[in-house]
């Protein structure tokens, strides 16, 4: 999958998942600059995107995670592994 | 009870900073301070409130990750003084209404500000170490505040509650008497804010014993936090909110803590399905679940979960057990008298834990009581004594909640709803699809600027008492008594999230 378009589709679950319009993540972006990505949303974002792209991290794989673009990363990872 | 009894924990840490000198005392932000380099702290702050602010006994520390922060707690404490710890990220009006209820003299922090919430300020990092050594004070404390906390208030203002230096030794007492064999190759986790006090037992009891305190960073995901230190640093001995394990259950599987021996639960009602499953990943560990309000110190409750022996649970909820040494419990029903075993009512506390009573005296009024000579606390929560002497935790009796460990007055979110809207607003606690509970706000109006509300009420109530949702129905559904009827609104909200 295009890097773009995985973006976008975090995008989309971003919105859903913290109620907000407008939310645009980019490889750099962490926990502290979106409002309300919190330990409680953090599980149901993992949670969400696992579902979306029929994937599962693993607890060490999301521990290491320092901003999205790690994510993205793995999601990637993950893909292409399939 | 000996006459300096209450001087037995203080006596415990100086003892710590003579023989565990070279032993690691913390480890924030993944950099060790030894008990030397702690007594330093200590001893350089205990001069300059001696000499700069001896003219009162109240001080406030600043919640900062730092070692300075731990130093100026264990300083005022040596010294006989009170702190009462300030959130730099909570609401100015709600910082400004602590400072000046607890009648502040100094304000200890890591800023280089002269003021802090019309508080004088001293930057503790610029007070330099020197050859001064720790020093503790030798006057009767028994009566005297340790620390003052304050938590949520019905009206809208934070609810000061002093903690004796007699209920801190009795707490200690009684912590040791439970049996944990700790000692200073113990590595405790300390998740918890400082203005909790679930706070003072995680960093307090590992000092007492020469143990390393490893404070959870407050950057990033805490829950996350939380385990990469279990994880990392080998934690012997966790008190932890049950939300941890709801957060972690998904990767349990993944989970294996053989260094782990106490695994403590406190705060919020504990599920036995998932304590269970939790159990399996600490091979070496003795679980518990523990309980207590601010009012009797910290916890005065304790129940060990043995898998084997059954877990005596009640709707799934695990038990919250015996009263701890020197404290006593007892179930009050609504016509004030004691009831028997078996039978709901408010759970009432008493013994040497419990606080001398609120700084505003009228509130003490409506929860303290005596009968028969003992002096006893009314928690609020709905209990039951089983015949074995268990206690079980069976709701609460007002619009009191806790989420997250943190204690919540529902009336205290609608009070600033209520001003930021313009209109009535019902607070609610709601568990997402994860079983995590949250906070969500019902305002009776068509419709609301929920960005602008929510940037509103974040200039009023501390983080973890924002609503994540927000809610409007017109008008409220009443109940027979013309009361708004917030069973029909919490049905509503968790049937079609209207």
């Amino acid at each position: 999958m295009e890097e773009n378009e995985l973006y976008g589709q975090l995008n989309k679950i971003y919105e859903t998942i913290l109620k907000k319009e407008g939310v645009t993540v980019a490889p750099e972006t962490t926990a502290a600059d979106i409002d309300g990505w919190d330990s409680l949303t953090h599980m149901i974002l993992m949670d969400s995107i696992e579902k979306h792209f029929y994937i599962k991290f693993k607890l060490m794989e999301i521990m290491k995670f320092n901003n999205v673009g790690d994510m993205v990363a793995c999601i990637q990872k993950k893909l292409a592994a399939k | 009870m000996g006459s300096d009894f209450y001087m037995d924990f203080l006596k415990k840490i100086i003892s710590s900073f003579e023989k565990y000198g070279t032993r690691n005392a913390f480890c924030i932000q993944g950099t060790h301070y030894t008990y030397n380099e702690l007594a330093v702290r200590v001893a350089a702050i205990q001069k300059t409130l001696l000499q700069d602010y001896s003219a009162g006994d109240r001080v406030g520390v600043l919640i900062q990750d730092s070692l300075d922060t731990y130093a100026a707690i264990i300083a005022t404490l040596l010294l006989g003084k009170t702190y009462v710890p300030v959130h730099p990220g909570h609401p100015a009006d709600r910082v400004a209404q602590i400072t000046e209820q607890a009648d502040l003299i100094v304000i200890l922090s890591g800023l280089a500000v002269s003021e802090y919430a019309g508080v004088a300020n001293c930057n503790t990092n610029n007070i330099n170490a020197d050859t001064c050594s720790v020093q503790s004070v030798g006057a009767d404390l028994s009566s005297s505040f340790a620390y003052i906390l304050f938590t949520s208030g019905s009206t809208g203002k934070p609810k000061g509650t002093p903690i004796t230096y007699a209920n801190v030794a009795s707490f200690t007492d009684a912590f040791f008497k439970l049996g944990y064999q700790v000692s200073e190759q113990d590595r405790f986790l300390q998740m918890f804010d400082l203005t909790f006090d679930l706070s003072v037992m995680s960093y307090l009891m590992p000092l007492c014993v020469g143990a390393c305190v490893y404070p959870v960073p407050d950057t990033g995901m805490k829950f996350m936090n939380v385990y990469a230190l279990l994880e990392e640093h080998d934690i012997t001995f966790a008190l932890m909110v049950p939300s941890v394990l709801t957060f972690l259950r998904q990767y349990f599987d993944e989970i294996n803590l053989p260094s782990m021996r106490y695994s403590l639960f406190c705060g919020e009602a504990l599920h036995k399905d998932v304590v269970l499953e939790w159990q399996k990943c600490l091979p070496n560990a003795i679980v518990e679940n523990v309980y207590g309000p601010t009012e009797a110190t910290i916890f005065c409750l304790t129940y060990r979960i043995d898998a084997e022996k059954g877990v005596a649970a009640n709707n799934g909820i695990v038990c919250i057990g015996k009263p701890m040494y020197g404290m006593g419990a007892a179930i009050e029903g609504s016509d004030n008298r004691f009831l028997p075993d078996g039978e709901k009512g408010e759970l009432c506390l008493f013994g040497n834990q419990l606080t001398p009573g609120y700084l505003d005296a009228e509130k003490s009024k409506l929860v303290f009581f005596e009968k028969d000579g003992i002096r006893y606390y009314r928690t609020g929560d709905i209990a039951l004594r089983e015949a074995d002497g268990n206690f079980t935790f069976c709701g609460r009796v007002d619009h009191q909640v806790k989420v997250q460990g943190f204690r919540i007055e529902l009336s205290e979110i609608e009070h600033h709803a209520r001003a930021a809207c313009g209109c009535s607003a019902v607070a609610l606690v709601v568990h997402n699809a994860q079983g995590l509970e949250h906070l969500e706000l019902v305002i009776e109006m068509e419709s609301v600027d929920r960005d602008n509300v929510l940037a509103d009420l974040k200039t009023r109530i501390p983080s973890y008492m924002m609503p994540s949702e927000i809610h409007c129905i017109a008008p409220f559904p009443l109940n027979v008594n013309g009361k708004i009827d917030r069973r029909e609104l919490q049905q509503r909200i968790t049937n079609t999230g209207i």
